[in-house]
């Protein structure tokens, strides 16, 4: 098929195939800034920051002043209850937004204290260093190795090995490799849910993203596939920065890092960040009346 | 029905949903409906196997007085007994074959556009705009063509400005809304699933469409363009304006010919006899032609279903 | 199965500055050459668009020149009573197209009325009465062959059967039973979706009630489905207005008088048109005639085309809660 014909292409990149291999061999400079510091004693560096954050769809304002910090090679979770714009929000940080007509957003995205939405920013990088997963797990009608590959072949990496070797670290890592070694060829949509939404995980693996923005990565999954997910991230932050979003505070409260609580104070109003802090403080002491009460189940 | 009774019967024994007539004649009643409605639906197949039906025997005097041999010839001139059809065949497939060459990437294109590319507001201008034109009678074509494209071609290229390439221009716009609408229905169905989480990894529009979406519409896209041939193969009166006629081989793009349609709208009120069943032969072949179309694109929409729901099919 | 067999030990994660620095990890990798293929897509984008652009604007300018030169050479005529409502004439100049007008409007309402019964009724059979099997197979591929038959060949087969074979004669009845034929799979098609579209609690609500399938499809479904259907079936009527070569041969193409009877011939003005372009020679103002003709037949399937949509609101509107 196609491959073989890209395989015969030459690496025009510099550097001999050798080289290049080699590289691949060792992946493991993930992360970048901030790396000397060693898994375990993480300085509280933030990755990402929301300042002054708005967002309207039209005439219809969605969030409104969101301040907020997204700290490096953890799990911040965004809480809140539904309609009141965390998946919005999620979606303000790699700019998905400019694909819905009359999206706006106003204030500032910092990513490594550069804004994104400063102009002449590059989108095409910003989405390549900062990866999303879907509620929905949607993989693409191919192969199993075609949506993983897909990432790197769109920036131009042709070589057939070195995408064999991206493919494998990236399953590897998305704890999916020993389930679909010996039929990567077959399709995607014949993996099972939870199988599939590790497949998209390992998808956005194979780019080498900076952050994993996860929008309700387990809303559609059972109890025993949320799990290796949530056993998943686990792994994955010590690596990358993971935002996710959640209804389920329970998720939140175990996976997590840091939490932030959005809310909405009625029907149509925009959302507002209530709180912001590390998981266990927020769950066990908030400050806010409205994030206890939501906490608690009094309210949502 | 008055409300009251409706509740009574609800209020009833649990038997089965709809299946405690008060009325004894209900039951018939729904017996009869239900025939009415099933002969209705019959008539088309019905219709179906009267046209073959009867156009195979207008035209048998021709199979068996002229055969096969003669028929698919390449001379036509009845009154030497000679009814080879190869001309019009080629004339058909040549229309054909240019105005999808014209239309198709037009279609294609305003299609990808009116996925991908429109704002909501052209969205619906456009698409309704194509609406419109596939409303456009086909006489109007052919008038519009044969009044300023033929005179056009004359005056760019010489000769009568009649022949393949007005004619193929003239059926690219036919076929252009039919084409268009059914790619876009297909690129529409594709779930936009796909689409967000090619985005979301920085491919732009294009490679999105390319490397997602069109492959997952393909059998879609495919079975409009066969269609639009369908529509290209079958049409009269737009071609014969514009066309010639003459029963010649077309030595270029610009010179008179015929195809199977222009030929039987133009000789089937002043022929008579093996002359005219002939004609008959000829619109079997187009009936043979646009049916085994059909079957084409039944084919790929049977596969469009097998691939969303898994297998190996887009790899 | 792809050629992938080799298995290699999972690799160490790397977490040496030097490796970081050099910037030559896969990520490194990567961005090296995003960059380059980044601008590389960043073309392929833009000339993408700008063909796609220009695709759906060519479609859009030979939609406008179609319309505006019909228009433009032809209203101006078509607008005269005495052009619009007046005889035709042969040999003379100055003639109108009443009885063209008159034969298309006749024509397309009586085919009207006989392939909307005919047409709904068989889409709710496979709609609502039926359970997917070989008699519904036989029938959908029936109706799909029937869609894809060239409209000439309807009109020898009509010819054949409705004018010859039962004696009908060039009449407007042996064309209505030809386009029905010709036009019973779109008015199926737009039915059966209006049909489809209504949410199976509709019915349910109903059946539970205890009204039998047939009642709920009468006071329930259809009047739910209402909307899609008539939309379809004036898209149909404009349809039917433009047919030509359909009723070459069964309809006629050319008469003097206004036809009274559905057994009489007659002449609706797509195939008048064709009438003067074989025959043009014999109306010294032929070419005014045509466009005029031509004009007026374009405003009048314009203006079922954009009746369609225009009727399915007002329906919903009066409908209320319907829908």
């Amino acid at each position: 098929m196609l491959h073989e014909a890209e395989e015969k292409e030459e690496e025009t990149v510099k550097g001999t195939k050798e080289a290049i291999l080699e590289v691949i061999e060792r992946p493991g400079d993930n992360r970048t800034e901030g790396g000397r510091e060693g898994i375990g004693t993480r300085a509280l560096e933030n990755k990402m920051e929301l300042i002054g954050l708005g967002l309207s769809y039209g005439d219809r304002k969605v969030l409104e002043d969101i301040n907020m910090p997204i700290p490096a090679r953890s799990i911040t979770a965004v809480i809140g209850p539904s309609g009141c714009g965390k998946s919005s929000l999620l979606r303000c940080l790699n700019r998905m937004n400019e694909l819905v007509d009359g999206a706006r957003v106003e204030g500032k995205v910092l990513l490594d204290g550069e804004d994104v939405y400063a102009n002449g920013f590059d989108v095409v990088g910003l989405r390549r260093r900062v990866g999303m997963v879907f509620q929905k797990p949607n993989p693409f009608p191919k192969s199993i190795y075609e949506n993983v590959a897909y990432g790197p072949r769109l920036y131009g990496v042709k070589q057939r090995k070195v995408l064999d070797r991206i493919v494998e670290e990236s399953l590897r890592r998305a704890a999916l490799w020993d389930e679909v070694k010996d039929k990567l060829g077959s399709s995607a949509l014949s993996l099972s849910g939870g199988q599939q939404q590790r497949l998209c995980i390992a998808r956005v693996l194979a780019v080498q993203p900076e952050v994993i923005l996860l929008d309700e990565p387990c809303s559609a999954l059972d109890p025993i596939s949320t799990q290796r997910i949530e056993d998943l991230l686990h792994e994955l932050k010590e690596l990358y920065t993971i935002v996710i979003v959640t209804h389920n505070m329970q998720q939140a409260a175990r996976v997590s890092d840091f939490t932030g609580f959005i809310t909405i104070d009625e029907q149509g109003s925009p959302g507002r960040l209530v709180e912001f802090g590390e998981t266990r403080e927020v769950f066990t002491n908030p400050k806010e009346k409205k994030t206890e009460d939501y906490i608690t189940g009094r309210f949502g | 029905m008055k409300p009251h009774l409706k509740r009574e019967e609800k209020a009833g024994p649990p038997a089965p949903v709809a299946a405690g007539p008060a009325d004894p004649l209900r039951g018939q009643k729904e017996t009869v409906v239900r025939w009415v409605l099933r002969l209705c639906a019959l008539v088309s197949v019905l219709g179906l196997f009267l046209m073959v039906i009867f156009l195979f025997r207008e035209s048998l005097p021709a199979w068996r007085e002229a055969g096969a041999a003669n028929i698919f010839s390449s001379e036509w001139s009845p009154d030497k007994g000679k009814y080879g059809i190869l001309i019009f065949l080629v004339g058909t497939m040549a229309v054909s074959t240019g105005s999808l060459i014209i239309g198709a990437p037009l279609a294609l294109g305003t299609a990808v556009y009116l996925h991908a590319y429109a704002k909501p507001s052209w969205k619906r201008f456009i698409g309704r705009g194509l609406e419109v034109l596939a409303g456009v009678p086909s006489i109007i074509l052919g008038w519009l063509g044969f009044t300023t494209l033929v005179p056009l071609v004359r005056r760019f290229a010489g000769g009568t400005g009649m022949g393949i390439l007005p004619a193929s221009i003239v059926l690219a716009v036919m076929i252009l809304p039919t084409i268009a609408t059914i790619a876009r229905d297909s690129l529409e169905a594709v779930p936009k699933a796909f689409a967000e989480a090619s985005l979301s990894m920085g491919a732009t529009r294009w490679q999105t469409l390319r490397r997602v979406t069109i492959p997952a519409a393909w059998p879609g896209i495919l079975a409009a363009v066969i269609l639009g041939l369908g529509r290209a193969l079958g049409e009269t009166m737009a071609v014969a304006m514009v066309i010639g006629p003459a029963t010649a081989f077309p030595k270029n793009l610009i010179t008179p010919t015929h195809t199977l349609t222009t030929k039987i709208m133009l000789e089937m009120g002043e022929s008579t006899g093996v002359h005219r069943s002939s004609l008959f032969a000829m619109a079997l072949i187009l009936l043979a032609l646009s049916m085994f179309l059909i079957w084409l694109v039944r084919r790929l929409s049977a596969k469009t279903i097998k691939g969303t729901s898994g297998g190996a099919f887009y790899c | 199965m792809r050629g992938y067999s080799r298995t290699i030990a999972k690799p160490e994660i790397n977490t040496s500055e030097a490796g970081l620095k050099n910037g030559n990890g896969w990520r490194g990798l990567l961005e090296k050459k995003a960059a380059r293929a980044a601008a590389r897509a960043r073309w392929a984008e833009r000339v993408a668009s700008f063909i796609f652009r220009t695709s759906a604007a060519v479609s859009l300018v030979v939609l406008a020149f179609i319309i505006g030169t019909i228009l433009a050479r032809g209203l101006g005529t078509a607008l005269d009573p005495s052009f619009l409502f007046g005889k035709p004439q042969a040999l003379k100049e100055g003639g109108g197209i009443g009885p063209m007008l008159f034969s298309s409007l006749y024509l397309t309402l009586l085919t009207s009325v006989i392939v909307v019964p005919l047409g709904v009724g068989a889409a709710l059979y496979l709609a609502e009465f039926s359970r997917e099997g070989r008699l519904v197979r036989l029938i959908r591929w029936g109706t799909e062959s029937l869609s894809s038959i060239s409209s000439v060949i309807f009109g020898i087969f009509g010819m054949v059967f409705f004018v010859i074979y039962l004696r009908f004669g060039y009449s407007l009845l042996a064309g209505a039973l030809t386009l029905t034929l010709m036009n019973l799979p779109t008015v199926m098609r737009v039915t059966e979706e209006s049909v489809r579209a209504v949410p199976g609690s509709y019915r349910e609500a109903s059946l539970s009630l205890g009204a039998s399938r047939w009642e709920t499809t009468k006071k329930v479904v259809l009047p739910a489905a209402l909307p899609g259907i008539t939309t379809g079936v004036v898209l149909t009527m404009g349809r039917i207005m433009g047919e030509s070569a359909a009723l070459v041969y069964t309809v006629g193409i050319f008469v003097r008088k206004i036809p009274l009877s559905p057994l009489q011939p007659a002449a609706p003005m797509a195939a008048n048109i064709w009438h003067i372009y074989t025959e043009g020679a014999l109306i010294p103002d032929w070419m005014r005639v045509a466009s005029g003709e031509a004009a007026a037949l374009l405003v009048l399937v314009l203006f079922f085309n954009l009746a369609a949509g225009a009727l399915a609101g007002i329906i919903r509107k009066k409908m209320g809660i319907m829908n």
